[in-house]
């Protein structure tokens, strides 16, 4: 005859199960870095000689995607508000590749034509004190213009703050 | 100074200042041009049609009865490139996409030039926003040239920006210069 444990086991385990789920959601939560806000840099792009409109389009989009979270205050470049800011993260964004595609192409062969951008992002202090780096990649493959390879890379760059920050204001 | 050739100092001094002023006041205000907003103008929607035209040292967008302004002397950047569009429109070229053995395709063939106009300007805190606006072929550096008159900056200078693949649509055109 077999042997099963106990109902008693059985629960202790289930207990534990249940109660580590949460501990470990709050591990995660406390390795996030305290914000109250982001400021956004220019795109750089010194290296990659990177058209004026993608160089925008990515900036935009990346400030539009950050507001659309919602849980930091986003400060443009330049913006002298930023400067009395305590736990301010500025985000210093480089091109690092960039691929032109086409659209044409893409539209008629629907395998080649595609655009991406590799962008290294990195997180500082306002005194240059780094905090995260991260490289984030905007791609199109199929439908839409070339500047669309800037919003896949602003909704994943918004990404990486979401995962990484935390606001000092839900707490 | 013999009072003749004095007076032809008069005189070419005089149609040289008029013709200063003329090009002054033909600078102030711009034919409007139908462009589409990109991305980036406060107060409007990404894919925003609308006119754009220079008149007394700004930028102006109008959609309807919005409109928006931004100073020349703000504008830290102005670039003109060069892209093509589709010249279906979307709705057809969706529907084009259903027609049998990829026959819809054929359309994404027919593609119409247009010029890009990006814009980078600093509001009254110092924060840095871009504009891209999109408009006919050949209108783009009319208004650049407005602008830069008015004083708006800009880094282009002609000097070629190169792009890496050949391949790519949205080639400066400072470059081609």
């Amino acid at each position: 005859m077999k042997h099963f444990p106990s109902p008693g086991i059985w629960l202790s385990v289930f207990a534990l199960l249940f109660a580590a789920g949460p501990l470990l959601a709050r591990k995660n939560q406390s390795a996030k870095i305290k914000a109250a806000a982001i400021q956004v840099e220019m795109i750089q792009s010194d290296e990659i000689k990177l058209p004026a409109e993608f160089q925008v389009a990515l900036y935009e989009n990346l400030i539009h995607q950050l507001e659309k979270q919602g849980f930091l205050h986003v400060y443009r470049d330049g913006d002298r508000n930023a400067g009395s800011v305590a736990d301010l993260v500025v985000l210093h964004s480089t091109v690092r590749g960039f691929k032109a595609g086409s659209e044409k192409a893409r539209q008629v062969t629907t395998v080649s034509g595609a655009t991406s951008i590799a962008v290294h992002c990195q997180f500082t202090r306002p005194d240059g004190t780094s905090l995260l780096e991260r490289d984030v990649n905007g791609k199109v493959r199929f439908f839409g213009g070339n500047l669309r390879a800037t919003y896949d890379f602003a909704k994943k760059a918004a990404n990486v703050v979401h995962e990484n920050f935390s606001s000092l204001t839900s707490e | 100074m013999t009072p003749r050739r004095m007076t032809v100092y008069l005189v070419v001094g005089l149609l040289f200042s008029m013709l200063v002023s003329a090009i002054g006041n033909a600078q102030e205000t711009s034919v409007p041009v139908k462009a589409v907003q990109l991305t980036g103008l406060k107060g409007f929607k990404d894919n925003t049609k609308g006119t754009l035209s220079v008149e007394n040292g700004n930028l102006h967008f109008v959609h309807g009865k919005e409109n928006s302004e931004v100073s020349a002397t703000s504008i830290q950047d102005v670039v003109t490139g060069a892209d093509s569009r589709e010249s279906v429109g979307k709705t057809v070229g969706i529907m084009g996409m259903a027609a049998p053995y990829g026959g819809g395709r054929v359309l994404s063939l027919f593609r119409t030039k247009i010029d890009t106009l990006t814009v980078q300007y600093r509001d009254p805190d110092g924060g840095l926003h871009g504009v891209i606006f999109t408009m006919s072929a050949g209108t783009a550096d009319a208004i650049k040239k407005q602008l830069v008159a008015q004083g708006a900056h800009t880094t282009a200078t002609g000097e070629p920006t190169a792009v890496p693949s050949p391949s790519n649509t949205s080639t400066n055109k400072e470059q081609k210069q």
